[in-house]
């Protein structure tokens, strides 16, 4: 039986590749430069904070009979949000572009939300009808509260066609 | 003063307390003009003499110089301006209405601090454009023209965190906008293409940038330190080198015999600051620096205008997906810029404004860089480009950031029936391929080769193939899938079946328009027959015009070698498909030429 000759020899054979010296000068520099780099590097996460105070994505938006049909900036300019009644129901908008994220607005004219920033114009299911948007209106949950008022829900969000008529993000609510 | 008897001023001079400091005397010798240079450690950041030409007005403008005395002006006006400012979301705005009404001379102190940022950007690009055209980049200054590049962005960056500051209006919609590409950035950004799978709102580049998912305070006080502190002092830094390196690469232009910079540079440097104070008073005393209403999170103005340096980059958002205008288009701009020195192996033209003739090209007289035409016409179409589009910006953009004419009323109950459509996949890519394909040169070698197996015509006829074929394809690749491909939107999103209906009756494709209109009213059999026509002429111009620059290109891959020709070629191609795809937004109604919706990958 031989001895594991790798690791008796480890010393000799760092002194045959690099030299004593050489190894331990390189090994010095390269823990500085890691340890320095690592620390830089860490601080990145110091910028991402822990706790957020920003204010709450949920609220209550009165009884589904206070809505006519149509589109309803009643909550635009304290919620950015649009609540929407169709004969079937209700769904809610989020009122961010989906390109950079201003507030559009609602032209009952054309049946169209424009946006301000860059021209992305939407129609009444969300959906991009022209304008650099990428991605339809993003819809908010929907659901009656306890107390028979409507609870929006900014933080689930949905806005793929199938998904988005129906589930939490679509209210039954016929019209009498 | 009378006889003998020293006036106040000689015995001050005389005591040790003013020869403590200043060690050499004033009076005009060409002794004391090189002690008054390098006796200062102001002043010594010059060298004591310098060539007649390089201090000529008409050579530099003075364009560095002013940009750095703006700087100068912007933090002593910012340092005051902090005395009465306090970066929080419910003082911010009344600070900044205190220091309008309220303090005295403070509306003035912003105003000029407003104004010189303003004044400091035009300042630094221009500098920049002079410096390229006297081909000052050139060996052995290409490093200081990257730190010139990093100082151009870093104030552009000290511009847009200022611009959060007063917590307006204009101010909030700039920053979310501006916040916004950075969630849309490849990779590390929530609504980017290729997003790492961990990655959400409340992890992403947005999310550090403005340091939480909504704009807010801790926005405010990060874009503060950003502003006041952080981004100045590594400004500085690079300011140093800068300077440093200016002395240390010495200056581009040495004809004329030297002359002492005290008097003739100090007091030319002296006489530009004085001409920008006035102009910066005059102007702060006439203008008042805009304050909107105090921001509101949920209500965005309309239209909402980003300050002139960034509306050609807001602009350039409408036509492409954020991802690419707001991250790659900047970052390659940057890149480019970087990169000019390294490639451009020209070594002709330093020291003197690019050379300009009348030419005649064909038919048409054009005004031509003699020395460097390619280097030239390329970054000055560049700057031109940028210009345009912050006058498309500016003065052609109304409500819903439509379009409206300069002369045109704005009207907020204008109907529209804005429709884009995007062209199928398939098509898009052989559009986009062709495109690219047309910056492939035929090498040297290759074209002995060609001509040594078929004939001496051969490389002329590989070339025509080439070009031609591209041409065409990228017609054929344009029309056919518009005038046939079926509307996928139709009939939830689109009135009518087909792209060709679609865009026909839309208001803002004047080009799908006119065809449709011809096809409606001359029949199909005509109408298909000119369109047929119009592909061939459009393609075979395409493809001509290529052939126009194969020459160029040819001699450019020989002497460039692969790497900066792939360099030089691609960043080429990329601005001009830049304004490929523009017309084809205004004109054709084309949206995308390929969206992978699922990857968010759009162009």
């Amino acid at each position: 039986m031989e001895p594991a000759a790798p690791t008796r020899d480890l010393w000799g054979w760092v002194d045959e590749q690099v030299g004593r010296r050489q190894f331990l000068l390189k090994a010095g520099w390269a823990f500085f430069w890691v340890f320095l780099g690592g620390w830089l590097l860490s601080n990145l996460r110091f910028l991402f904070p822990n706790v957020l105070y920003e204010p709450t994505l949920s609220f209550k938006a009165g009884k589904p009979e206070e809505y006519p049909l149509g589109v309803s900036e009643k909550w635009k300019k304290t919620q950015r949000a649009w609540i929407i009644r169709r004969d079937d129901g209700f769904y809610c908008f989020w009122a961010r572009c989906t390109h950079l994220g201003c507030t559009p607005n609602w032209f009952e004219a054309e049946g169209r939300f424009k946006c301000p920033c860059h021209g992305s114009n939407f129609n009444r299911n969300g959906d991009v009808i022209a304008g650099p948007a990428p991605k339809p209106l993003w819809r908010c949950a929907i659901r009656l509260a306890d107390d028979g008022q409507l609870q929006i829900d900014k933080a689930r969000l949905e806005n793929r066609a199938g998904a988005r008529e129906q589930g939490d993000f679509f209210l039954p609510y016929q019209s009498a | 003063m009378a006889e003998g008897r020293p006036s106040f001023k000689q015995y001050l001079k005389k005591t040790k307390i003013w020869k403590s400091i200043y060690r050499h005397d004033f009076t005009d010798t060409p002794k004391t003009r090189l002690q008054r240079v390098f006796g200062n450690v102001f002043l010594h950041l010059q060298p004591v003499r310098v060539a007649k030409d390089a201090i000529r007005v008409t050579y530099t403008w003075g364009l560095g110089g002013i940009s750095f005395y703006l700087f100068l002006v912007l933090v002593v006006t910012g340092i005051l301006l902090m005395f009465y400012y306090r970066p929080a979301s419910v003082l911010a705005y009344q600070d900044i209405k205190d220091l309008s009404f309220a303090v005295t001379l403070g509306q003035l102190l912003r105003n000029m601090h407003r104004w010189a940022a303003h004044l400091m950007v035009v300042a630094v690009i221009f500098h920049m454009v002079r410096v390229f055209l006297t081909g000052a980049y050139k060996p052995p200054r290409e490093y200081n023209w990257v730190v010139g590049v990093l100082l151009l962005v870093m104030t552009l960056f000290l511009s847009y965190t200022g611009y959060l500051l007063p917590w307006d209006q204009l101010a909030l919609w700039a920053v979310t906008v501006g916040a916004q590409m950075a969630a849309n950035s490849p990779i590390l950004g929530n609504e980017g293409p290729f997003r790492l799978p961990f990655i959400t709102t409340s992890n992403d580049a947005r999310f550090g940038l403005i340091g939480g998912t909504v704009i807010g305070d801790a926005t405010l006080i990060r874009f503060y330190v950003l502003h006041c502190i952080a981004v100045p002092f590594i400004f500085s830094i690079f300011l140093c080198v800068h300077l440093w390196r200016v002395r240390k690469d010495s200056f581009s232009k040495q004809t004329g015999e030297k002359v002492d910079v005290w008097p003739h540079l100090v007091s030319r440097e002296f006489l530009a600051a004085l001409l920008v104070t006035v102009i910066l008073f005059a102007w702060s005393l006439l203008m008042n620096a805009p304050l909107e209403a105090e921001a509101n999170l949920n209500v965005t103005p309309n239209p909402s205008k980003a300050p002139w340096y960034f509306v050609g980059l807001q602009e350039l958002l409408v036509y492409f997906d954020p991802w690419i205008a707001g991250v790659v288009l900047p970052t390659l701009i940057i890149i480019g810029l970087v990169a000019i020195p390294y490639v451009d192996i020209n070594p002709k033209g330093v020291g003197s404004w690019a050379r300009m003739r009348w030419k005649r090209l064909g038919p048409l007289p054009i005004w031509y860089p003699e020395e460097r035409p390619f280097a030239v016409s390329v970054f000055m179409l560049g700057i031109v480009m940028w210009f345009v589009l912050i006058f498309i910006g500016t003065y052609c953009r109304g409500p819903n950031w439509e379009w409206y004419w300069p002369w045109e009323e704005w009207s907020h109950r204008r109907i529209t029936k804005f429709t884009l459509k995007d062209i199928p996949n398939v098509w898009g890519g052989l559009l986009l391929m062709s495109y690219f394909l047309l910056g492939s040169p035929i090498p040297q070698k290759v074209k002995a080769v060609l001509a040594q197996r078929a004939g001496p015509k051969a490389p002329v006829l590989a070339s025509a193939a080439l070009h031609l074929g591209l041409g065409i394809l990228m017609s054929v690749a344009l029309f056919v899938p518009l005038l046939t491909a079926a509307d996928p939107g139709y009939p939830d999103r689109s009135r009518y079946p087909t792209l060709f209906e679609s865009l026909g009756h839309a208001v803002n494709a004047p080009v799908m328009m006119a065809l449709f209109q011809f096809v409606e009213r001359a029949g199909p059999a005509a109408g298909y027959s000119l369109i047929a026509a119009i592909i061939g002429v459009l393609g075979l111009a395409l493809g001509g015009l290529g052939m126009i620059f194969a020459k160029l290109k040819d001699r450019m891959y020989d002497e460039l070698g692969l790497i900066k020709y792939t360099i030089v070629m691609s960043l080429l191609l990329m601005m001009m498909g830049v304004l490929a795809k523009i017309v084809l937004r205004l004109l054709f109604g084309v949206k995308y030429l390929i969206s992978i919706p699922t990857f968010s990958f759009n162009i």
